[in-house]
């Protein structure tokens, strides 16, 4: 797997998001490497030679060390799939001594032990352990025409044991059906009712925009400019409060997290306190349709 | 939406000194509530009382509450509702995502904002967005959400105890209160600084219980905080919510104690307290 191409620069320097202070960690613990091969995977994550690299344990210890001295409010693990990370346990239950934590995760590795470890890690945290459990689709054939055959079965399976063991996973999806499901109803609607029928009584949703990039074709969005930022308050964006650590430094947020564009460190967290340039057509994504990557 | 700096122009210089004082947030128009609290507040006897903002939104009549916050001389500052109602907004500032939250968020800023004076408007307007004092020793600021963004959510479960010595080290406090999620709770930090939200009046905490709770805050050798349940004639505000049209979800919550709506902001520990 190659890296994915950048976007070639604008005639005129990216407009900057401002630095505001650490509000969230993201830990790119897993890099790319994931088992899923998601038609629509922000990052073209897969079981083959990643792109970039997971991380090894020290550095996110380190991470987690100086976010905490920085006041962090929240700390999240994606990837690829968090739980292919030989560490995964020990390194949220460190992040949880100090901050509530999220891993993003295809659920497809949630095991009955390990369904039983995350619930012992929940029970002790001083914070709450937030679980996000991908799926695109409450239809199996949907789902698994993106993510994969099977996918659809082995994440409501975690899904279910997560909730018998008294947690309650966010249940993640992207837009990318939503075109499929003409008429009336919302996504949340649908996801909501499909998730009462397991059996899930509070159920929990996250719904993301589709981002046209990793395996997703370009789609008409342009990097943004200047004059389409006039009026708007740039400090709620995510890359005003927010860093990711990855393999090769530190980066402005989750979407881009690998991209050298979106470098801002090879170092410390602090180093990468400095305005982010929103030089990607992802920040217009982001910016058009005020989406987080954070539960909320 | 994000604050002035805690330091700024809107923190009164003159720190007033208390001993003992009460500490509200979160009215939600609902009047029955905090006439009760008032009334435990002065049998308490306290010195002072403080709102913590977000007067309107949820109950019925929200020019009712005004009156009462004049004529007891709360000191109040200006809650993510408040700001929303003085400048104008459409919405609520809430920041939900699910259409089912925002349903009903749209139903309660609307209702709220016609039944809102000009002149209640305008007093929203002019309060402070934080305040600083002394109670004893202890330098406390107030805000609504948090001292650095109005309508921040400062759970119990998702706020770490190196965020609030940050924030209370930028602010100079060693007491900072906050109110907005609609849930209680008192950290103690080991460096002797405490951080407290001072819960709601306005609705019940989510606990199948219809009491609502305020604060009081006594000064000693040692801050004591003494979380106040307030019972209060919540079956006829339920009723007065229903007779105004609101929404049968939102009377529900009042008679049960349990959130009906706007939930997706609650954090796995919080969530997993309540019904639904």
């Amino acid at each position: 797997m190659s890296t994915p191409a950048v976007t070639r620069a604008p005639a005129a320097p990216a407009p900057l998001a401002p630095f505001v202070g650490l509000s969230t960690l993201w830990v790119q613990i897993t890099g790319t490497w994931c088992n899923l091969e998601c038609r629509h995977c922000i990052n073209a994550s897969g079981p083959r030679a990643p792109w970039l690299k997971p991380l090894d344990g020290e550095t996110i210890r380190r991470a987690i060390r100086e976010a905490e001295d920085l006041g962090v409010k929240e700390i999240y693990f994606t990837g690829g799939e968090p739980f292919l990370h030989g560490e995964i346990l020990p390194l949220l239950e460190r992040a949880l001594h100090v901050a509530p934590t999220t891993v993003l995760t295809n659920g497809t590795l949630i095991g009955p032990e390990q369904a039983d470890a995350l619930a012992g890690l929940a029970a002790r945290a001083p914070y709450s352990l937030e679980i996000r459990v991908s799926l695109d689709d409450p239809d199996r054939a949907r789902n698994d025409a993106i993510r994969g055959e099977g996918a659809w079965a082995k994440a409501v399976e975690a899904v279910r044991r997560l909730r018998e063991r008294g947690l309650l996973p966010i249940v993640t999806a992207t837009e990318i059906t939503a075109a499929a499901h003409p008429g009336p109803g919302t996504m949340h609607g649908r996801f909501r009712d499909f998730l009462r029928a397991q059996g899930v009584e509070r159920p929990r949703l996250k719904i993301m925009p589709v981002f046209a990039l990793g395996r997703q074709p370009a789609s008409g969005e342009v990097p943004l400019t200047e004059e389409d930022l006039v009026g708007f308050d740039r400090s709620i964006l995510q890359c005003a409060d927010g860093r990711v650590v990855a393999a090769g430094g530190i980066y402005a947020c989750p979407i881009l997290a690998g991209l050298p564009g979106a470098r801002l460190s090879r170092g410390s967290l602090a180093e990468s306190f400095r305005p982010a340039p929103l030089y990607h057509p992802a920040c217009a994504t982001c910016h058009r349709t005020g989406m987080t990557c954070r539960n909320s | 939406m994000r604050d002035v700096p805690p330091d700024g122009d809107d923190v009164p210089e003159q720190l007033g000194e208390y001993r003992r004082i009460a500490v509200l947030g979160g009215v939600y128009s609902n009047a029955p509530a905090l006439e009760a609290t008032l009334a435990d507040a002065r049998a308490r006897g306290v010195e002072a009382v403080f709102c913590l903002g977000d007067m309107g939104g949820f109950g019925p009549h929200p020019d009712r509450v005004f009156p009462l916050l004049r004529e007891h001389g709360v000191l109040a500052i200006q809650g993510n509702y408040d700001e929303s109602l003085a400048s104008g907004r459409t919405d609520c500032g809430c920041g939900y995502t699910d259409p089912r939250d925002n349903h009903y968020a749209a139903i309660s800023y609307r209702y709220t904002f016609e039944g809102t004076s000009t002149e209640n408007k305008a007093w929203l307007g002019a309060l402070p967005r934080h305040r600083r004092l002394k109670l004893g020793p202890h330098r406390v600021l107030m805000c609504h959400g948090s001292p650095r963004v109005i309508n921040e959510f400062l759970w119990e479960s998702a706020t770490p105890n190196g965020l609030l010595r940050h924030l209370m080290e930028r602010a100079e406090a060693d007491l900072m209160l906050c109110t907005h999620t609609g849930i209680k709770w008192h950290r103690a930090l080991p460096d002797a600084r405490h951080a407290i939200n001072v819960g709601v009046i306005g609705r019940p905490e989510n606990d199948g219980r219809p009491n609502v709770w305020y604060t009081v805050l006594t000064a000693g050798p040692d801050l004591t905080v003494e979380f106040v349940p307030v019972h209060y004639d919540h079956e006829t505000l339920a009723r007065e919510m229903e007779r105004e049209g609101l929404p049968p979800e939102f009377a529900e919550t009042i008679r049960t104690g349990w959130w009906t709506t706007c939930l997706e902001n609650l954090p796995a520990r919080e969530r997993a307290r309540g019904k639904y």
